[in-house]
């Protein structure tokens, strides 16, 4: 229990200075009062979390973003790992938006059964992804939706940091609709996240990753949003859900922060709450999932 | 591996698909134009008019001397427009609604599109 808490440090620290910056920008800009008006419309993607609402930008517009997720916490020792996606994005047309760019990955492993210990920081790997809007909000359709297929290789391994060679290929729904105009959100998302990895011995194993997740997301004031998220997680060997090892739910705050009319900042925090490792009498699935996740993403348009 | 080779295949045949098929058979359907200018950090007229499911096209012209960035969430669209410029954006069919616009180098110039 020493070693989690010792892990959750720099994450606790990353959400303390976001809500601090939040209340701070929000004071001096909007500290007087404000109507209707000033709550335009807002993209969103990034409003949710972990959860992708299913924006996908506007015609012509290019983004660079830094997004930094990351695991801590399992069964025992210390753990915290991390994976930061250097990420350029554009949106060539009204219907698609696409995405590509490099991944760092940092490990920081101690006496956790199963794992070796580690210390290190990585070229990770690349990834691209291309996201669809499938159905508009609009007169017809209360709810916009959005598919996305996103192929990644990795020569980290996320979990252990072992060199491997990695191919995931994550395919999500993205749904969401306005409970308040411009002002309450609410997103949903379906995943699934085949992979198959080559380890160090020469095997190759296939796993996947089905998910489902909801969230709500309050505009307080206009450049901020704050909310939160479920998700629900299931783990299989095989990519054809061929044996299930373990479950997990996860629960968590959700912040959204328009720094500058050009950049913003997203954060999200995640817990298990609740979950099983198949086979296992302990509460929770630690061998698969982490204890807590999260995100922070610091973004600039251009 | 089959099985794997499979999904994938699905997953990116049902991407490629989605994005070669065009949205309303909009292909088909002929351009409504709509001039729009910016003076005095104003759009002229403020609110335009637009049939629903045909594809727009908006014609822009800046008269300040200084540049302006049209931009919509809604739209889905943003476009810089030089000082004493002019700039085209077509536009997908567009369900009935109001869809705002702006100068998002000024904020405060305002506009609407709509679309009956």
């Amino acid at each position: 229990m020493r070693i989690s808490c010792r892990a959750q440090r720099p994450a606790r620290w990353c959400a303390a200075a976001s809500l601090a910056a939040a209340l701070a920008l929000s004071n001096a800009r909007y500290g007087q009062a404000y109507d209707d008006s000033t709550f335009r419309e807002i993209e969103t993607k990034y409003i949710f979390g972990f959860t992708e609402g299913s924006s996908i930008g506007l015609q012509g517009e290019k983004e660079v973003s830094l997004e930094t997720v990351a695991a801590l916490g399992k069964r025992d020792g210390r753990f915290f790992a991390t994976q930061t996606k250097l990420e350029f994005e554009h949106t060539p047309s009204q219907f698609v938006q696409i995405e590509f760019g490099a991944l760092a990955s940092s490990h920081d492993i101690e006496n956790v059964t199963g794992l070796d210990d580690r210390h290190a920081v990585s070229f990770g790997g690349l990834f691209g992804e291309l996201r669809y809007l499938l159905v508009e909000r609009g007169a017809s359709s209360p709810i916009a939706v959005t598919l996305s297929a996103e192929p990644v290789w990795r020569r980290i391994d996320e979990t252990s940091g072992e060199r491997v060679t990695n191919f995931e290929f994550e395919t999500r729904v993205h749904a969401d609709t306005e409970l308040v105009a411009n002002r309450v959100f609410l997103g949903f998302n379906a995943m699934y996240e085949p992979e198959t990895t080559r380890t160090s011995e020469g095997a190759w194993e296939k796993e996947s990753t089905l998910g489902f997740s909801g969230a709500i997301a309050f505009r307080p004031i206009p450049p901020l949003l704050v909310g939160a998220e479920i998700w629900y997680l299931r783990h299989y060997d095989g990519i054809a859900f061929n044996s299930f090892t373990g479950d997990a739910v996860y629960l968590g705050p959700t912040l959204y922060l328009q720094l500058t009319r050009k950049a913003f900042l997203t954060a999200a925090w995640n817990v298990q709450v609740a979950g099983r490792e198949a086979g296992q009498a302990g509460a929770l699935d630690l061998a698969d999932f982490s204890r807590h996740r999260a995100k922070l993403k610091l973004a600039v348009e251009f | 591996m089959h099985a794997q080779e499979f999904a994938r295949f699905v997953a990116a045949a049902s991407i490629a698909a989605a994005v070669l098929l065009p949205p309303g058979g909009a292909l088909a359907q002929q351009a409504v134009s709509l001039p729009l200018a910016v003076k005095n950090h104003r759009f002229e007229p403020a609110e335009i008019h637009a049939p629903a499911n045909r594809p727009i096209v908006l014609a822009i012209r800046n008269l300040d001397a200084a540049a302006i960035e049209f931009e919509s969430v809604s739209l889905r669209v943003e476009k810089v427009i030089a000082a004493n410029g002019q700039g085209v954006i077509n536009l997908r069919p567009l369900q009935p609604g109001r869809y705002n616009f702006f100068d998002d180098f000024h904020q405060e110039t305002q506009g609407t599109l709509v679309v009956r």
